[in-house]
């Protein structure tokens, strides 16, 4: 259950960042989308809205929050299924509250917050989404969400990372089915994130050529899969000098999204925004350089032999 | 050029049932008198259709790519499209991927397809892809019922601004026409709560009423001349006791035109989940004496799929039953969506009324210009399992073999068992292809008369009805053959129809503070230009008050 911003800017008055920080992170998410906004239904704003965060640390999101909860490294499963049984009134021990790092009281008291909200928004964060048992994590938490349902209106929504990651993950699971960690190479796409994900293909090898657009792999990526695209056939499309672009054995410079490159971006909640330049360029765009490259692959021979048609896959195994 | 001789025609729109004549197509993919040259199939000893035309279904947009999201597993198990020179790799199933739905809508003689559901923030994303669906023409409705600048309107008595608000959104959503889903209630169930009958109240407003949206709505369609009439999901959706709501519903609608989508989950009879019964023989009759409704029938398969429907209240009840994972997406100031991986068995009492309805309202609704094929894809079943529908509708010991393996409790809920009707070839012809193409307003389609789009599909005529309608032995789109001896041939890029209905001009200034006040979107972003759609169509539109 998840909802755009603009439903979180004009009704909830209860908003929960989990695993999240905003505040350095998004800076503009506050003021822009949640918290500081004031709507009809939430006329003076912030002072309508309760904002509760739920970390392991105290970042400076913390002095933005109404309530502070620091949860265990590794305690966010259990702290949301503790939370499960509350709101059903179902009995949980003082040693499995114990163990989370946070008290009965707090929890008490988040729980009857919950309840008595409109409309009550979780976000959660990297944190979240990135820490031992990643899609359990997210899933209790959406499982959460849709059992809050049965008192009052409550969403959950995750904060994802920067640029367009959004657009990507979006584009590929209409295009494919799967948002990330794809391979291609039975002629249809497959999924499985630890294996297929870019940092496992260049960790062990497994690729002959690497094609980046729009990403510095080279700045953030661990020493094996750095070592690897060196030592493969590297092109990297990128406006600016990066890491990458200086290991690579080909560097196309692009013109710059949304400055001087039209496109559409899909913002967090997956709403896409045209991006309308503002200056020309005299460097090409992504999309003139990727239909080129395509343009010349097509004119070689195909990967299958000539008069060969598969048909299709009826069952996977 | 092309030359299609010996065929048995059936081409419902000017009256032919089954002659055997030729077909002509001309380079720019339209049916002509004669061509000099070019190339021939022989067509003896086969059907002739017009291509299909799916008057509602999901198949693009945020709701359908968050229930691919939702779905890996059933990816892994469906078939897989491996890319060769002409076909691009995709997924099909339950929310197959964009190439291999136009490759699947195709491969089963549909050409034209309707996206029945579109948020106008996310527009811009439902045509992306759309773009992405080969060989299909396609439409899209966008979703008005529950929104809050016109309902504002609507409220204040503004009927003019209101219909000026509607016609604005058409345009900057690059659709072609309204869909209405629960009106009023999605609105409510923002705030957790639902409308539920026509004379509710809806949590925000005073004096709004679900049966005043409707009858407001309406008349806007038809006073902006929209060529497809107001496209209705009627409220209180798959609720036991709902018929009440649809006829209340329909009376509503008096005097205007209107579509009311998969009216199976609106026909319901008994109290609760225990006695819930089929009334299709009610909503039956209603449309046989009112030949200005037309419907499709949302009909139900047993088997694997996920429901998504912009019917937030809905999704809710199903989550509650099942028990299985839900996704609910509000978008801002429009509607909601949600989604919920669901599978009908025909041991379930609930979902062997709800296929028994399905069947029940095409077989017992007389005139097929009224009723067409549907299942409301993919909630009640996936599209590319029409052809089983076809074989159910056209073989009545077929149908008695499958009520048999139904419940015993099953006895007195349903009439399907008491009815014999059997669908003709040229009925089939009717009810997927020529009459969704009529009720869409779209002249040129579901049309094999002179000047109409060369859109055309060749089965080779067999007893096994099934395998005859999934297995078409040609597939012609604009002309060029596509598919052919079950092989995709070439996959040319679809058109999208768009319509733009007339609106006051200071419109624009009008709906600018109101839009900044609802939305996180900046106005100047907002409208889709038309430069971003795919060889759009742009269809006139029409004197609907005339008759
Ligand atoms: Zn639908």
């Amino acid at each position: 259950m998840t909802c755009t911003l603009g439903e979180v800017k004009q009704r909830a008055d209860f908003i929960v960042y989990w695993g999240g920080n905003p505040a350095e992170c998004h800076p503009r998410h506050f003021t822009k989308y949640t918290i500081m906004q004031k709507s009809k239904f939430l006329p003076r704003g912030r002072k309508d809205r309760t904002m509760v965060l739920v970390d392991i640390r105290e970042t400076k999101s913390a002095k933005a929050a109404d309530i502070f909860m620091q949860v265990k490294p590794g305690k966010d499963f259990e702290l949301i299924t503790i939370l499960r049984a509350l709101i059903k009134h179902q009995h949980v021990g003082d040693d499995q509250i114990a163990e989370t790092g946070v008290t009965r009281e707090m929890l008490d008291d988040l729980v009857q917050r919950m309840k008595s909200c409109k409309f009550g928004c979780f976000f959660f964060g990297m944190g979240l989404s990135m820490t031992r048992g990643k899609h359990m994590n997210s899933a209790a938490l959406l499982t959460l969400a849709a059992e809050m349902n049965a008192f009052t209106k409550f969403v959950a929504m995750p904060m994802r990372g920067h640029g367009n990651v959004t657009g990507a993950d979006v584009i590929m699971r209409w295009q494919t089915g799967y948002p990330f960690g794809i391979t291609f190479n039975r002629g249809y796409p497959r999924y499985n994130p630890g294996e297929f994900s870019t940092v496992d293909v260049l960790v062990r090898g497994d690729c002959d050529a690497a094609f980046i657009i729009g990403a510095d792999p080279g700045a953030t990526m661990p020493q094996p899969a750095i070592d690897h695209l060196k030592r493969i056939p590297t092109i990297c499309l990128d406006p600016h000098i990066t890491h990458t672009s200086k290991l690579a054995r080909v560097h196309i410079t692009t013109a710059a999204q949304g400055i001087s490159a039209p496109g559409t971006a899909y913002r967090m909640d997956e709403l896409p925004l045209p991006l309308k330049p503002a200056l020309k360029s005299p460097y090409p765009t992504d999309e003139d350089v990727v239909r080129r490259i395509n343009k010349a692959i097509s004119e070689k021979p195909f990967w299958l032999p000539e008069g060969s048609q598969p048909q299709m896959i009826t069952a996977q195994v | 050029m092309l030359r299609i001789t010996g065929g048995k025609i059936y081409d419902p729109a000017n009256g032919i049932d089954g002659h055997v004549r030729d077909i002509c197509i001309n380079d720019r993919g339209k049916i002509v008198d004669s061509v000099d040259g070019g190339r021939t199939i022989n067509a003896s000893g086969m059907i002739i259709f017009p291509g299909g035309v799916d008057v509602h279904t999901h198949v693009a947009g945020g709701a359908m790519n968050f229930a691919r999201a939702m779905t890996p597993e059933d990816h892994r198990r469906t078939q897989a499209f491996i890319r060769t020179q002409s076909r691009r790799s995709g997924l099909g199933g339950m929310a197959p991927t964009t190439f291999a739905t136009g490759y699947l809508y195709a491969g089963m003689g549909f050409t034209t397809v309707n996206e029945a559901a579109v948020p106008v923030l996310s527009a811009r994303h439902t045509h992306e892809e759309l773009a992405d669906i080969p060989i299909v023409d396609k439409a899209t409705l966008t979703l008005m019922a529950n929104n809050e600048i016109m309902l504002d309107q609507m409220e204040a008595g503004e009927y003019e601004r209101a219909k000026n608000v509607v016609a604005w959104y058409i345009w900057a959503a690059k659709s072609y026409g309204v869909k209405a889903v629960n009106p009023g209630g999605v609105a409510a169930w923002k705030w957790g709560s639902d409308a539920k009958q026509m004379t509710d109240s809806i949590d925000g407003y005073n004096s709004l009423t679900p049966g005043k949206i409707v009858t407001m709505l309406a008349t806007i369609c038809d006073d902006l001349g929209l060529p497809h009439p107001m496209h209705l999901h009627c409220n209180n959706l798959g609720a036991p006791g709902n018929i009440s709501t649809t006829l209340d519903t329909l009376k509503h609608l008096e005097g205007h035109r209107a579509h009311i989508a998969h009216s199976q989950y609106h026909a319901y009879g008994g109290d609760d989940w225990d006695t819930m019964c089929s009334a299709t023989a009610q909503l039956a009759e209603y449309f046989n004496t009112h030949p200005n409704i037309t419907t499709d029938a949302g009909a139900v398969l047993f088997g694997d799929t996920v429901t998504i429907t912009a019917d937030g209240p809905w999704q809710h009840l199903l989550y509650k039953l099942t028990g299985r994972k839900w996704g609910n997406l509000d978008v801002e100031n429009e509607t909601g969506c949600g989604i919920v991986p669901y599978t009908y068995r025909p041991s379930n009492l609930v979902n062997a009324v709800q296929w028994a309805s399905g069947l029940e309202l095409m077989l017992l609704i007389k005139n097929p210009w009224q009723v067409f094929l549907s299942t409301d894809h993919p909630n009640g079943g996936c599209f590319w399992r029409y052809p089983e529908i076809i074989q159910l509708l056209m073989c009545a010991d077929f149908r008695n073999e499958c009520i048999a393996k139904l419940p015993d409790k099953i006895k007195g809920r349903i009439t399907l068992p008491e009815i014999d009707r059997e669908y003709t070839l040229y009925e089939v012809a009717t009810s997927m292809s020529a009459g969704p193409a009529r009720a869409l307003g779209l002249t040129q389609k579901g049309n094999l008369g002179v000047g109409c789009d060369a859109d055309i599909v060749i089965y080779e005529e067999e007893d096994d009805v099934a395998r005859m309608f999934s297995h078409p032995r040609y597939v012609i789109k604009a002309g060029e053959v596509v598919i052919e001896d079950g092989e995709i041939r070439e996959t040319p890029e679809g058109r999208e129809f768009l319509v733009k209905p007339s609106y006051a001009p200071e419109t624009d200034e009008f709906m600018r503070p109101r839009f900044e006040d609802c939305y996180t979107m900046s106005f100047e972003n907002y409208p889709v230009e038309i430069e971003r759609i795919e060889n759009p169509n742009m269809q006139e539109c029409i004197n609907a008050n005339e008759d």
